[in-house]
């Protein structure tokens, strides 16, 4: 598995197609920080939603990086579906661990809040970050080629499926006040809910902690459902 | 004979279309097998489920002794781009398939030897010619010591020269007790080599059959000539394998001969004008037939 993480990891950086969603991600923080000083939560909970996005981009490039002839060449040495696919998404955690490291060091590297910046708001950003990375990753996965064989069909549903939970989390619909509704939706409007609290109010509770675990949770059950069903159907 | 798998009654469908119906055979041990067929015949699949990157709906695949066996896969087409060069790109192959690090680069060092790639070993894969990116396809499925080598197509796109070398690697990998299973448009290019030819029709084996005979030591050789120049007294001694049309009166002529033969083909040939483009032994290495033109005394 290790072996499996640093080839793919190796090859995305040969690839180069890692340029464009990175260059397109530091325009972005290097615009939204260029007049100081920045309200915290709300800054990082526009960059943690344009991350949400530009890892649909990242999951694509990833997983797209071999031809169909190496992705067989490379599951016969792994001797595991499974073990490719999980590399694959290990992969785009392990972008997704940098880019919301980056996006949460770089105002405070540059000094780019006001001066009462907290432990507490450094935490929330990373989460708001990394969850929503996540998010986008789970999400993501079933518009890869294992699914949608057509490329231009590919993009179009990862934008959509982004789009739309996006809009479901900031709708105002009646329907999405079901609350069984809500455990099969998308959790984005977690982490814009918690974003939303004023930056002096701001503390670590425990619902805090709730929200952002049932983000991770329900996007590692989408993960661990996309496994269970590629390693089931074999799709070579 | 020892088979190394056994397909028993196997069926397989893709999208409600079904691509092989009840096929049951066998592969025997150290022996190379040819599948033919036509296009979308359903070679590839019946490798992939040899090679179990595909699950049969119906029937079972056997593996000699109820053991698994060690499988190198070589696909259809060579991938498009590998980003890394030679010996970063076996290194990483091997460290995916669980090798320990010492033993997979005395590994690599073999193989490099064996496919006369040393001098590449730090070149990058994308700059390689066709040929050169099948063998390293071929080379990565050889990473481990394996039982059954499969290939997909390994003759496709590989110029007169570079199909004389992989016969040759096939002879090499025949003495080394690996099995081949491979997969071919035409039955003729290998035949020479092949010890069993299975040809795929409508989803079914149709036809089981040993070919050459054992130990028949063949050439391969590559004439140019006039267009106007008849050859048509020589076809009813030889077995011409291409004939094409290179440039504006000119064309290029492949065939096998038996080494006994050859002398006198190329005389006859050489009497009409033509120029040797080509020359090289199918099943025998090459050391081996270069010491026939050496003198007694140098051999």
């Amino acid at each position: 598995m290790k072996g499996l993480i640093h080839y793919f990891f190796a090859n995305y950086f040969r690839t180069y197609k890692y340029v464009p969603p990175v260059s397109i991600f530091i325009i972005i923080l290097v615009i939204n920080y260029s007049y100081t000083p920045n309200p915290i939560m709300s800054s990082y909970s526009f960059t943690s939603l344009m991350l949400f996005f530009i890892m649909g981009w990242v999951v694509i490039t990833i997983f797209h990086m071999e031809d169909k002839n190496q992705k067989e060449i490379t599951i016969m040495h792994a001797k595991s579906i499974r073990e490719y696919y999980l590399a694959l998404v290990i992969n785009c955690i392990i972008v997704g661990l940098l880019f919301s490291i980056l996006a949460v060091a770089y105002p405070i590297i540059f000094n780019f809040f006001s001066p009462d910046l907290r432990i507490a708001h450094i935490v929330i950003g990373f989460f708001a970050h990394f969850s929503l990375s996540l998010l986008s990753i789970a999400l993501s996965l079933f518009f890869t080629r294992e699914f949608v064989k057509n490329d231009i069909n590919t993009w179009w549903g990862v934008i959509s499926i982004l789009v739309i939970s996006l809009v479901l989390a900031v709708a105002n619909i009646d329907i999405l006040k079901i609350k069984l509704i809500n455990w099969f939706l998308p959790p984005l409007r977690y982490s814009l809910d918690i974003m939303s609290i004023d930056d002096e109010v701001i503390h670590l509770s425990g619902q805090i902690y709730r929200e952002f675990g049932w983000v991770f949770i329900y996007s590692l059950i989408l993960i661990s459902i996309y496994i269970a069903i590629v390693q089931k159907r074999r799709i070579i | 004979m020892e088979s190394i798998i056994e397909l028993q009654n196997v069926t397989k469908k893709f999208k409600n279309k079904l691509i092989l119906e009840t096929v049951s055979l066998s592969i025997p041990a150290n022996q190379i097998t040819a599948i033919v067929g036509k296009n979308g015949s359903g070679k590839s699949t019946l490798l992939k489920l040899i090679a179990g990157l595909s699950k049969p709906n119906t029937g079972e695949i056997l593996f000699q002794n109820g053991k698994p066996i060690r499988i190198g896969y070589v696909p259809e087409v060579t991938p498009a781009v590998i980003p890394f060069t030679l010996v970063e790109y076996l290194t990483h192959m091997g460290t995916i398939h669980g090798l320990h690090k010492e033993w997979l680069w005395q590994r690599i060092n073999t193989l490099l030897e064996i496919f006369h790639m040393k001098e590449d070993r730090n070149n990058r894969i994308v700059h390689f010619s066709k040929g050169m990116k099948q063998k390293v396809t071929i080379m990565q499925a050889m990473l481990e010591e394996t039982d059954l080598l499969i290939m997909d197509e390994p003759l496709s796109g590989l110029d007169p020269k570079a199909q004389t070398e992989f016969e040759e690697l096939l002879m090499t990998l025949k003495e080394r007790n690996i099995s081949v299973i491979l997969t071919c448009h035409e039955a003729k290019l290998l035949e020479k080599v092949v010890d069993q030819l299975l040809v795929i029709h409508e989803g079914q084996i149709s036809h089981t059959s040993v070919q050459h005979e054992q130990g028949e030591i063949m050439n391969r050789i590559v004439f140019e000539l006039s267009n106007t120049i008849s050859i048509s007294t020589l076809k009813d001694r030889v077995i011409i394998d291409k004939e094409e049309e290179i440039s504006p009166g000119r064309k290029l002529i492949e065939l096998n001969v038996n080494e006994e033969q050859t002398n006198m083909i190329v005389k006859e040939f050489l009497n009409r004008g033509a120029s040797i483009k080509f020359l090289s032994p199918i099943n025998k290495k090459e050391t081996i037939f270069f010491k026939q033109f050496l003198k007694e005394g140098e051999r």
